[in-house]
Formats: C-alpha cells, structure tokens, sequence
C-alpha cells in the first residue's frame, strides 16, 4: 500500500524545524513504526526516533500521530492509507525535544524516581524467609498500574502539566499507587503525605486525556483519583483539592445537591473568599449563586443518603470505591463481542487428537 | 576516559540490573552502560514465566527441575551448573517477591506456578503473560532505591583490554555524539541475544549480539552457537511472541483439518514437549502441505472468555492487535521464530570468561544451563541466578584490585576505526544487507538444517561481509544518530551468524535445536557430546571443542 506521512523534523544543532513530507511503499500490515523504518532506511537516514520491541512492551516509540500520543508499534496504517489520509508525526509533547521524534526523558524519570517507587515494606522479609502471603484478590488493587510501559504517551497528553511543567503528572502517579495499594508496602503515610503535597495529587485537572491516550490500559487519572480518596481516608486533607472533594460530600450528603457558596469558604478557608467578595456579588447579581436560608434541600435527597450508606457499609471509601473510568483492557480496547459461538458455523474446525479418525 | 567504576555492567536488561544490584550490594562502585533506557530492554517481553522448584502447585524439588533442564539440554548442558542454578533458584524468587514482584498468586496466597513445556512439574512462576515485564520493573525500582549510576543511551563498542586483561567499554553516546570510554576494574557483559539475524523472530531491534562481538573482537571465545531455538509460537506474519503460557493453560495446536498433531509427534507431553520437539513438528506439517500460509494454528477457544481474560491478557491484545485475531473465537496462526540463543559468551559458573576482568550473564552468556535446547521459563531465571553470581565474582575481584590503565593508543584507534565509517562518503546503505541476511538465515539455518544449505549460507555471509566493509552511514550528525549505531550492529549480526554457521556445519548430529534429518538425523555422543568454542583469529572464526561437565545424569534418548 501506498503511505503518506508528514513528519516534524528538528535539528537540535541548529534549533531548526521542518515539517516534511513522505511517501512510501509498505506492507498491508505495516505500523507506523514500520513505515518510519522503510523511510529511514530508504528514503533519509537521518531521521531520528526511538524503537526497540516493536510489539508494544518496551515503551520506546511514543510520538504523536496528529496532535495525539501513540505507540508507534501499535498503530496499524491500514485504515490511514486507504482513506488517503496523511497524518502528521511529531515528537511527544511536555518534554523537550532532542531531535526529530526523540525526546528527552530525563524530567519523566526525575519525576519517577521522586516518587521512590520501590516496595518499603514494614520488615525486611516474612519470618520464614518465603514469600508474602496475598491474596490474588488484594494484588488486582494495583493490577492496572502495573501494566505500565513508562512510554510517556500521558505526560505527553497531560493538560495539568502544560500549565505546571512541576506537576508529578500521571504517570509518576499511577506508579505512586501501585506502591499505596500494595498491601505489602507499609509507607502508605508517608507516601500520601509527599504526593499530597504542591505539585501532587490534587494539581490534576481531570481531563481524563492521560486515560484516552494511554496504550496499555494503565489509566493513570484512576490512579490518581485514587491516591485522593486514600488521602482523604488517612485524614491527609490539608491540601485545598482534598477540601473541595470533601465538602462535595458533605454537601450532596445533607442536602442533596451542591452548595456553592459555601464551597470556596470550605475549601479555599474564610481570607480568601474575603478577596473573592467582588466575584461573589457578581455571581449573586447575575443569580449564579444561591442565597437561600436555610438551605433548599432536594426532594429525593435521601437517594444521595442512601447511596452515602451504602459506600460506608461496605467499606468503600479510599481506594476501593473508584470503579470509575474502569474497563478491561483487553475488553474496550478490541471490541470484546460476548455470546459469539467459536465452533458456529464458518468457525475453524474443531480439534481432534489423531486416533479419533480412526 | 570519562569515568571508572569497580564494575561495569553492559546492558540492562534482568541479568544486567541484578547483577547491578549485586555488585552495589557487595560494595562496589558499579555503573550500567546500555543503548536503551532499562525499561526497555528485551527482558520485559518475556512472558510466560520464570522457573523454580517451589513446590507450591505439586510437590517438586530442585533436583527434579535439575533433570527436566538436563533432558531438555539433550544432555549438552553442563551439569554442575544446572545444579547450581536450580538449588539458587528459589531464593532468588523468593527475593523478587519481597521486593515487590507483582507475581500472579494460587488461592492460599503463596506464588502460583504453571506447567510448562517438558517440566516434571507445574514449576513457573508467572504474573499473567507479562512476567518479563514485572521483572523488570521490580529490578529497576531497585537500582532506583540504590541510586545506581546508569550510562543510558550509551552504545557499548569495544572492550578494552590492556595488561592481559579488561579494563573497560569504549562507548559511542547517542544523545551527545562522540566517543566516550569508561573504564571498570570488571565488565560485565549482559547485552542479550541476537536474534535480528533472523527475518522472522520474536527479539526486539536491539537484540543484535552485540556482547557476544565485542567478547569475540578481544579472543574471548563463545560457545555453542550452532545452538538458536525457535520458538513454536510466533504470531504469522510479525513473528511476535505469543507465550508458551498459553499451551500451560492448555491451548491446543493444530493443523489445516483441525488434527492435534502433536499426538503423533510426542504422544505424552503433547503440545507441552520441549520446544525443540514442537517447532520441528510445526515445521513438518508445514512441509508437508498440512498448514495454512506456512503457519499452524494455536487454539484457545476451549479455555475460554474468562480464563483467556484473566491469565493471558497481553497475549490476547497482541493477536488481536497483529493478527486480527481475537483468540476466544478465533485459533490464531502461529509459526516458529527464531527465539533464544542457548549459545554465547563461555563463562564458567560464576560467569567469569577466559579473559581476567570480563563476566557475562543472560542470554549473551553461555554457562551452559541450556545445552542444545532451553526450557521455557528457564531463561528469565538464568538471567536472575547467574546475574546475581557474576555480579558477585565482578565486584569481589573489583574490591580486590586498584588500578584501571586504558592506554590512549587504543582510544586513539577506536576513533579512527569509527571515522573511517561516519567519514566515507559513498556505499551500500545497510538495510539490503540486513534484509538478506535475515532471510538467508531463516532459509539456511533454521529449524531444519541441510549440508549444502548450510555451506550456501557461509558463503552468502562470506559475500554480506564483504559488501559491508563499504557500509555507508548517511546521517553523520551528532545528536541521536541511530543510523551510525544500526549500522555497527550489523556488523555485530554478520560476524556471530557466521560463527553460528560454521559451527553447525561442523556438528554432524542431530541435537537439541540443532537438526539434520536428512543426513545425521541422530544424536552421536560418541563424537558429539562436546561443546563447540569458537574463537576470532583476527580475521575469521576458528573451531575448537571442549567437554562437557557432567555430574551424575548419564545421556539418555531422548522422548516426550
């Protein structure tokens, strides 16, 4: 099939860059990967990208496909070509550029390795010198988050960082809870009291790109939204997002709906809604903020109870109530079809061993 | 010279970091050098699993898993060494658990263990199908912890040898150009395989042997490389691994009708024989008109949604994303790929070479725990084992002696060496070189092998070799060039798959993953019951043999 590509080229000797344009001859079944390849090879050995594995393990070959991060191994042409598209490829985003389509991950890493994302568990070994008795059960906590490739395609995608290059960002997160929900890792405090802190958990603006974007299923913004309950839970709260998460509780528990007026006090603390004051009169002006006394409670506010009840009575709070934005990789990712019959008619003969021909 | 270290450590992938780690550990100053970051290295793709005699699933013992991997040698792996490696085992398990492994577990929590290929007992530890993978996380999480000095992006060359012995690594810097040497009272050499020899194959791009050259380059002799296995599940077209976990869960083989014809084949283990066993089965009914596109299909369709979801996520994502293929509905296409090097660097046990101050470890070594055929799950472990015992003996000798001398003459000829390459200005561009030599060798040199294919193949490496001292390197800047370090491994694949050649042509048996049916179909201990040592005279390999240590299991046939 024929490919057409454009490609951001950078030359880090002289800052210089240039959108270019190729078109080449690749398999039916090429990936992106494979095309950048037949370009290099045929076409300019100069061009300039990470590879390794070439079957999506590895995390090497993130880039961005028109404006969006991918795994180049991952990402099949097929449909590209025929449509007669001809995507632009870039470099990942939120990291500085070395050349072309590599970037440098030195500040990924930095951010990892402040994560200390290694076990700390509360003694050396078990007493027996065997193995740590768990639970498959209690292990699937951190199942999602240990499916990370550390390939960078969220940071690349990550709007909080855009804003706060310090931000730790999803996937220094993510890592984070795979180590908060370990239950063989007894740091759990003092982990959730350095990810709490600026630059942490509650910088994240919920934009949910990293969960769109990552191609292992990892789904880092859960990972975070976790942390943040967990936080909450260990009653690590002084950060202003655990407030404002808090007060949404409180606020939906006792009257059914959310209090905004009472939100920034609660959260952001009584000074700075005094330096808010003209803000306020301006929504109130415009009816964007609701004065009643007492409180309008909504009708069916008990359904909220309920519900609150329930997340208690079945310990739920933490970690352990998000399900949100939960999917099975392989399930969502593929088309999962329930119900279809392996052996229907059309299907692949049935097996048999030798003899039973005889 | 940039810097020295006690140990060096080239590659870092799960032989490499742990003997890192090992070395740190024991009080050494150590630092990896690698061409990839750590996380990327070909060790995270394993997937199936790692072996240890844990006896949680069964009863099972280290003596048990000693035979199995005896057997499974075809009686060619030394067997002190695979004592060694299966008594160590299990505490080195039990280590990466307590460091934080994300092993899948079996109801009373304890680690859960699957069968694998030709193993008396359900052995391998697994996380799902992505072991490889949570290996290396936890490997790098622990050089993270120690602070470890890593040169990322660094491309390991040459070695260094002055004064009888190894000195350090002359390096070319990817993301800075330029040569750049760092000396090491000890190297470790854990570089991984070279499977890219290959066109069809389940190894990453960077698995180019280049351990194995730079070891051959200074004298330092390898060992049975006549020895490549091939793998009986690679993904038609790509070649991609889909792991033997799938056949420990009880997926099935079969051909065009639907036959399991692995019954004819080894009519106990069935699909579960050794892989040496499977892949030439495979490769027969293929021959003989009974696959579908030169593939077979691997069928899991009977296992069903839950436990396919459940225990083998990764390679179910990875036929559906290669193949088109979603294995609940669907037997997917299969074919062996050339897989493992059971051959390399000849090491003694604790993966000390011939030359003072040079180790290697993993898939670049030989030790030999595999003989002429691997077990499946046997190599993460060797990687773990053996990682950890040279990182050990590299740091002992390390504290042990002062002084680093890397003599600017050999500096000074390294960089002319590589401006001779980077300044030529004309030539072949590497790709059509590596093209012919991947096909050649999966023609030539393959599952089945044949006198007169194999004397082609020399000569077709003869002729690639040539063409390729006119290799030319079109981008010749400073920043990232991929190009100039592509082409350097390609001369690294031409000079080991010639010494691979030439060994098999001279191994007039059948062993292991080394098979002659049409003219020396059998096993000949007689003659044959002896390692090949290939040694580099300066200007081509030479041949030579050595025995084979043997503790209590006599040679036996050898039946599945």
């Amino acid at each position: 099939m024929q490919v057409a590509m454009k490609i951001w080229r950078y030359d880090a000797a002289t800052g210089e860059r240039a959108l270019r344009e190729y078109e080449i001859d690749a398999p039916e079944e090429a990936t992106l990967l494979d095309c950048l390849d037949i370009v290099k090879d045929k076409v300019d050995g100069t061009l300039a990208y990470r590879k390794s594995c070439r079957m999506m393990i590895c995390g090497s070959c993130g880039m961005r496909m028109d404006g969006a991060a991918v795994l180049a191994c991952k990402t099949r042409m097929f449909d590209v070509a025929k449509e007669g598209r001809v995507p632009v490829i870039s470099a990942m985003g939120n990291l500085p550029i070395v050349r072309d389509l590599v970037v440098d991950m030195d500040p990924f890493w930095e951010k990892f390795k402040a994560m200390k994302p290694y076990l700390q568990p509360g003694y050396d070994r078990p007493e027996d010198g065997r193995e740590y008795r768990i639970t498959q059960e209690r292990m699937n906590a951190v199942k999602k988050e240990a499916l990370c490739i550390n390939c960078g395609c969220c940071v690349s995608e990550c709007n909080a960082m855009e804003s706060d290059p310090e931000f730790l960002g999803p996937q220094a997160l993510a890592k984070g809870f795979r180590f908060v929900g370990d239950p063989r890792d007894a740091a759990t405090v003092e982990r959730l009291e350095q990810y709490s802190g600026e630059h942490g958990i509650w910088e994240c603006t919920r934009c949910f790109f990293c969960n769109e974007r990552c191609p292992k299923g990892v789904d880092p913004r859960d990972a975070i939204a976790k942390l943040g309950a967990e936080a909450i839970r260990t009653g690590i709260d002084r950060d202003m997002g655990a407030k404002h998460a808090k007060w949404f509780v409180r606020s939906t528990e006792t009257t059914g709906w959310l209090r905004e007026t009472e939100l920034v006090p609660k959260t952001q603390g009584v000074v700075s809604s005094i330096k808010q004051m003209k803000f306020a009169l301006n929504l109130i002006k415009h009816n964007k903020a609701g004065l009643a006394f007492p409180p309008h409670v909504a009708a069916n506010v008990d359904e909220a109870r309920r519900l609150r009840r329930l997340v208690l009575a079945q310990g739920r709070l933490g970690s352990a109530g998000h399900i949100q934005g939960e999917r099975a990789l392989a399930k969502l990712e593929h088309g999962h079809h329930d119900g279809g019959d392996p052996y229907g008619p059309g299907s692949f003969p049935k097996p048999y061993l030798p003899e039973d021909t005889e | 010279m940039i810097a020295e270290h006690d140990v060096l450590v080239v590659g870092a992938g799960c032989a490499g970091m742990r003997a890192a780690i090992e070395a740190f550990d024991a009080g050494a100053d150590v630092a990896m050098i690698s061409k990839l970051h750590p996380t990327r290295s070909h060790s995270g793709a394993a997937e199936g699993g790692i072996n240890a005699a844990l006896g949680n699933a069964k009863e099972d013992s280290p003596e048990t898993h000693a035979f199995d991997t005896v057997k499974g040698s075809d009686y060619l792996g030394d067997q002190d060494s695979i004592e060694i490696f299966t008594r160590e085992a299990p505490a080195d398990i039990i280590q990466l658990e307590n460091w934080g492994a994300f092993f899948s577990r079996q109801p009373d929590g304890r680690l859960a263990q699957r069968p694998f290929g030709a193993a008396g007992s359900p052995r391998t530890i697994y996380a799902a199908d992505i072991t490889g993978h949570v290996l290396i996380q936890v490997l790098w999480e622990q050089v993270c912890k120690r602070d470890i000095k890593v040169y990322e992006e660094f491309f390991a060359w040459q070695l260094v040898v002055d004064d009888g012995r190894c000195q350090g690594v002359i390096c070319w810097d990817l993301l800075d150009g330029g040569l750049k040497t760092v000396g090491g009272k000890t190297t470790v050499l854990a570089t991984g395989g070279a499977g890219r020899q290959y066109r069809v194959t389940t190894n990453a791009y960077a698995c180019t042997g280049d351990g194995m050259a730079m070891a051959l380059h200074v004298g330092v002799p390898l060992k049975d490389m006549e020895f490549m296995q091939f793998h009986p599940t690679t993904l038609y077209p790509t070649g991609i691994l889909l792991t033997e976990g799938c056949r420990g869960e009880g997926a099935y083989l079969l051909n065009k009708d639907g036959e399991r014809f692995m019954k004819r084949y080894a009519p106990n283990a069935l699909e579960l024989a050794s892989r040496d066993v499977v892949s030439r089965s495979e490769q027969t009914e293929i021959d003989q008109g009974r696959g579908i596109n030169g593939s077979v299909m691997l069928d899991m369709r009977h296992l069903g949604a839950e436990r396919i979801i459940e225990r083998l996520p990764g390679s179910r994502e990875l036929a559906m994303t290669f193949a088109g293929v979603d294995p609940i509905y669907e037997p997917v296409p299969v074919r062996p790929g050339a897989h493992y090097h059971m051959g390399g660097v000849a090491t003694d046990s604790d993966g000390a070479t011939e030359l003072t101050g040079l180790y290697a470890a993993g898939e670049t070594a030989c030790v030999s725990v595999h003989g002429a055929n691997r077990l499946g799950g046997n190599s993460l472990m060797e990687t773990i084992t053996f990682g950890r015992r040279a990182g050990r003996a590299a740091a002992e000798w390390a504290l042990s002696h002062t002084t680093i001398d890397v003599p600017e003459a050999v500096e000074r000829d390294a960089e002319r060496r590589l401006r001779a390459l980077l300044d030529r200005t004309s030539g072949e561009r590497p790709w059509k070189i590596r093209e012919e030599l991947g096909n050649s060798m999966l023609e030539n040199f393959a599952v089945f092998r044949r006198e007169e294919q194999m004397e082609r193949q020399l000569e077709i490496i003869r002729e690639l070799r040539e063409r390729y001292r006119n290799v030319y390197v079109e981008d010749k800047g400073d920043v990232f060039n991929s190009d100039l370090t592509q082409a350097i491994e390609l001369g690294n694949m031409l000079d080991t798959a010639w010494c691979m050649v030439q060994a098999g042509l001279a191994r007039k048996e059948s062993r292991g993953a080394h098979a002659r049916p049409h003219d020396y179909p059998g096993r000949d201990d007689v003659n044959f019951l002896k390692h090949s040592i290939t040694r580099w005279d300066g200007e081509a390999p030479e041949l030579s043999y050595s025995e084979v240590r043997m503790t209590k299991w006599e040679p036996e046939e050898r039946k599945y």
